[in-house]
């Protein structure tokens, strides 16, 4: 946010001259430096590598899980641009700008270079030996259930590796964390389909019914969805599948689809359960269950009209298969599993299960598979932090500090932990707490293997291998750190394993049959493995249970709002910041949002009626407040929110991590409640309550929307009519 | 303050601030045709004389380093000139190639300080001599395409209508301003697209079809300018 005062036209103009005046004072050879930049040669060079000609290589995407494949070009020895390799079933050659920014992580300023020991506030650098040595002096004595390790989603040799050590340090403790995850939908789904992720068939259905899934931002695998989706929109024999979107708050997903139903928050399961009982298809306990639901009812609780539900429920019988999804949305509350079972009942009553939700693939190596987890597994360690139960404690890939709720306490629970490790790229809020900080190598450096959650075409492992040397001399791979870890306590064991790359390799080429490399020699095979960079495989699919049942579903009655936090706070997810673990990206917040074009700053979206009443304005700073605590941000005026919620998107916020992400917006997540899904655990992300008061500040939104964007001027650049002019049934 | 006083008074500021930017940076006297470069000191005095420079005739064992060159074809070193926009700087590997076999001058210094760098796997930390503007993409490739490749002239001389006569000189001293208008006095000027004959010089009289008019000469060859679309360098 700046400070109005200097308008953005003046600017401009005095940009425009100044930019000439330098202009003519830059004529001549002024720019020629003879003798003062080096120029540094290869030592050996290959016949292939070239100065000024791109050499590419092949590896794996690390900025989320989704598992794409990229493909690097690197000049003299620097990796410049990363795209998708168009062999990878997953993204088809594709990336998203998230994945684009990865060589910003490579290249990053802030990167923790040297392994650094807490010394008072400050951290000392150390020696490599000098850390081994302090790990195996604090493990010492120490019993198994006193060590913890906390880890986000790992997968591939890395998992294994890990598995490895942790028995040998005999704790079973290993707290899998994810701040943002599907845990409750791969719950439900276990349930309706014998599964926790089918394989979703966009491109075969005629109708998607999306329930607050953001499956072209931030859900599962979006640019895989995404491709499946230009299918869908293709179409079958032409006829190009509609999209209605349902959700609270408007997301990427939504702003594309044909229609953007917007319910009360939490009422997602009604809905479904309205829109079944419309459909009239049921039968048994499913069609006693619904009975309840008429369109009165579910109208009056959802806010979606009468009309809608008939509209909805008439195209999804003209149109058939269609695809049912139940997104973040939709189980980010108390009763979020309920929400999902109803969502996944719709789609067992539209006969969908089978023709557009498929069993999946997965590896047959399932020591190799994901592992996942989400808010469940980090209470579970932050109540035996409370307890004082851990003596040392390990952090890899998860940032708790900043992303825990605010009620968990997290970080004063944490400073319980005796000696705590963390790996670490940058010394963000985590790492700032811990004793011992080790430095990764970025993912463009380091050697490993990757297992995605969401299989498509057959199942595949992903090979990352380094792109270019290391940037920073005293860097270590997870893969290298863990391996000299579990040597400590396994010498003779690993002791054939010079480093994790030998370890890798070994391991590969051991399984070389099952990985379709039977017939080959050892060299061939690892040296097509690494030029393709996906190892594929036949796979194993599982199957789906054909139980159609309504069983312990009842949604819970229409809570009563609350006088002194009336809105619903809903963490707004954005596919180019997540969890916000990649903020210090300067790409990612330099990238409009694409709904309100902010950048480099968090905002509060509130709808436009909402404010009128409160009398805000947008540009307005606010204070939001929930029994956790309070942040102030700026108010952008949204129509895509119900007026009974405000949005604020996660992963700004930061006060460490580096230049790039400190003190830029706020961070909602300081101010979430401890609701919990009742059946699951999970944290319910949408359940913290809101009350939002003027501070009497004022800014300019900093957005690219305006006159150079969305507003027409009453120029008719693009024209529009309302949904509700629209008649579904004939448009589509 | 007054909003339309705003303007112009910030106008004025900058104005201020980029003169004196201007005046407290003098401008390097604009080269003439063959003003040199700066003299600049490399980690290792690199004598391209002895390499490139021609064969003494009352020595034909060249014996003397001082006395006369080896007559080595410029692309044997530079090889990347001819495969890419850019011409690199040899590896190091290519020195010694050579090198780990010539005994007679292994313990000289030079020599001596090139095996070190070599040992420690470093690459020599050699200085820009011809340095371009970021702005500005110039393409080897394209020149030795056209001049060594396509019209067979001599190799030095085509290096050499950038460089300099680059085999008189012991480490490389930028010898032209290489200064844009200094690049178009040779692409304003008409240069024969086809031999002698009228036979095209490769694909360059397709080319230069598209530029009218192309002018012809009594001898019937037919000439055009070099390119010279801002496109070209300005990439
Ligand atoms: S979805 Fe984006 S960030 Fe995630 S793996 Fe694919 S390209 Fe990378």
């Amino acid at each position: 946010m700046i400070d109005s005062g200097f308008d953005r036209r003046d600017f401009l103009k005095v940009l425009g001259w100044s930019g000439a005046a330098v202009a003519l004072s830059g004529c001549g050879n002024t720019s020629i430096e003879d003798g003062k930049e080096t120029v540094v040669s290869y030592v050996e060079a290959n016949d292939y590598m070239i100065p000024g000609i791109g050499v590419y290589f092949n590896s794996t995407c690390a900025q989320c899980d989704a598992g794409c494949s990229i493909n690097g070009r690197v000049r003299e020895g620097r990796v410049l641009k990363l795209e998708g390799n168009p062999d990878s079933a997953i993204n088809k050659g594709k990336l998203c700008a998230l994945g684009q920014a990865g060589v910003q992580h490579h290249y990053n300023p802030d990167r923790v270079r040297e392994p650094l020991l807490r010394n008072g506030s400050k951290g000392e650098t150390i020696t490599w030996e000098k850390a081994y040595a302090l790990i195996a002096e604090k493990l010492s004595g120490v019993q198994g259930e006193e060590i913890a390790f906390l880890s986000g989603g790992v997968s591939g040799h890395l998992k294994a590796l890990l598995g490895n050590y942790l028995e040998s340090l005999g704790t079973k403790n290993h707290f899998v964390y994810e701040a943002v995850a599907p845990g409750v939908t791969r719950a439900a789904n276990v349930k309706a389909y014998g599964v926790d992720m089918p394989r979703y068939r966009f491109d075969k259905a005629q109708v998607v019914l999306s329930f607050g899934a953001d499956f072209l931002g931030s859900w599962v695998s979006p640019v895989h969805f995404s491709q499946q989706y230009a299918q869908f929109r293709k179409g079958v024999n032409g006829q190009r599948g509609v999209l209605i979107q349902v959700e609270s708050k408007m997301t990427l997903t939504g702003a594309n689809a044909d229609r953007w139903l917007a319910v009360k928050p939490g009422t997602e399961g009604v809905l479904a359960l309205g829109i079944i009982n419309a459909l009239g298809m049921a039968t048994g306990d499913v069609a006693e269950l619904v009975k309840g639901y008429d369109k009165a009812r579910v109208s009056h609780e959802t806010g979606v009209s009468p009309g809608q539900i008939d509209k909805i429920a008439a195209l999804l019988k003209l149109r058939s298969p269609s695809l049912v999804l139940a997104g973040s949305a939709a189980e980010g509350y108390a009763h979020g599993s309920q929400n999902a079972a109803a969502i996944n009942l719709l789609n067992q009553v539209l006969g969908n299960v089978g023709k557009t939700i498929e069993a999946p693939v997965s590896v047959p190596f399932p020591q190799m598979a994901p592992s996942k987890g989400n808010t469940a597994a980090l209470k579970l360690l932050n109540d035996g932090l409370a307890a004082g139960k851990y003596k040392v404690l390990f952090n890899f890939a998860a940032n708790p500090v900043f992303t825990a709720p605010g009620a968990f306490k997290f970080k004063d629970h944490l400073s319980k932990a005796g000696f705590k490790v963390a790996f670490a790229h940058y010394l963000d809020e985590t790492a700032l707490q811990a004793d011992l900080v080790l430095p990764l190598d970025s993912a463009l450096e380091d050697w490993g293997t990757q297992v995605p959650e969401y299989m498509t075409e057959g199942a595949q492992i992903n090979i990352q291998q380094p792109l270019m040397e290391r940037l920073h001399a005293n860097t270590r791979g997870m893969g290298d750190i863990l391996l000299n870890l579990i040597k400590q306590k396994k010498a003779d064991e690993y002791k054939g394993f010079e480093d994790y790359y030998a370890y890798l390799r070994g391991a590969m080429l051991q399984n070389k049959g099952a990985l379709g490399g039977g017939g080959t020699d050892d060299d061939t095979f690892w040296n097509t493995t690494l030029t393709q960079g996906i190892v594929k495989l036949a796979g194993t699919a599982g199957a789906l249970s054909a139980h159609v049942g309504a069983a312990g579903l009842t949604l819970p009655a229409h809570a009563a709002a609350d006088e002194q936090y009336p809105l619903h706070l809903i963490p707004g997810v954005t596919a180019n910041l997540r969890d916000g673990r990649h903020t210090n990206q300067p790409w990612l917040q330099e990238s409009p949002d694409p709904l309100t074009t902010i950048v480099w700053d968090s905002w509060v979206e509130v709808h436009p009626k909402k404010a009128t009443e409160l009398g805000i304005v947008e540009g307005d700073i606010v204070e939001v407040t929930s029994k956790t605590g309070s942040v102030k941000a700026q108010v952008y005026l949204f129509p895509g929110i119900h007026p009974e919620a405000i949005s604020i998107p996660v992963g700004r916020g930061h006060d460490a991590m580096g230049r790039y992400a400190r003190g830029y917006g706020v961070n909602p997540f300081q101010i979430m409640d401890a609701v919990f899904e009742r059946e699951t655990g999970e944290l319910a992300m949408h359940e913290t309550r809101v009350n939002i008061k003027k501070t009497g500040q004022r800014v300019l939104v900093v957005k690219d929307e305006g006159s150079a964007g969305a507003l027409q001027m009453g120029r008719k650049i693009a024209a529009r009519v309302s949904t509700d002019q629209v008649d579904l049934s004939k448009e589509v | 303050m007054y909003r339309f006083l705003r303007f112009p008074i910030l106008l004025v500021g900058l104005f201020l601030a980029v003169s004196s930017f201007a005046a407290n940076n003098p401008q390097p006297a604009l080269t003439t045709e063959d003003a040199l470069g700066p003299q600049v000191v490399q980690p290792i005095e690199f004598p391209h004389n002895r390499h490139a420079g021609l064969r003494n005739p009352a020595d034909p064992t060249n014996s003397d380093p001082l006395k006369g060159g080896m007559e080595i074809n410029c692309q044997y070193c530079h090889t990347y000139a001819r495969r890419s926009a850019v011409a690199g700087i040899p590896p190091l590997q290519k020195c010694i190639g050579c090198h780990q076999s010539i005994e007679s001058v292994r313990n000289k210094p030079r020599i001596v300080e090139l095996f070190k760098y070599w040992d420690a796997k470093k690459a020599v930390p050699w200085k820009k001599v011809h340095d371009l503007p970021d702005f500005v993409r110039f393409n080897h490739e394209r020149h030795i395409k056209r001049f060594v490749e396509q019209q067979d002239r001599p190799v030095q001389e085509a290096c050499g209508y950038c460089h300099g006569d680059v085999k008189e000189m012991t480490v490389a001293r930028r010898q032209k301003p290489l200064s844009m208008g200094w690049c178009a006095t040779c692409h304003e000027k008409d240069h024969p697209v086809v031999a002698e004959g009228g036979t095209p010089i490769a694909g360059q009289a397709y080319w230069y079809s598209f530029q009218k008019p192309v002018a012809q000469d009594k001898s019937a060859v037919v000439k055009a300018k070099g390119p010279n679309d801002c496109w070209q360098c300005h990439k």
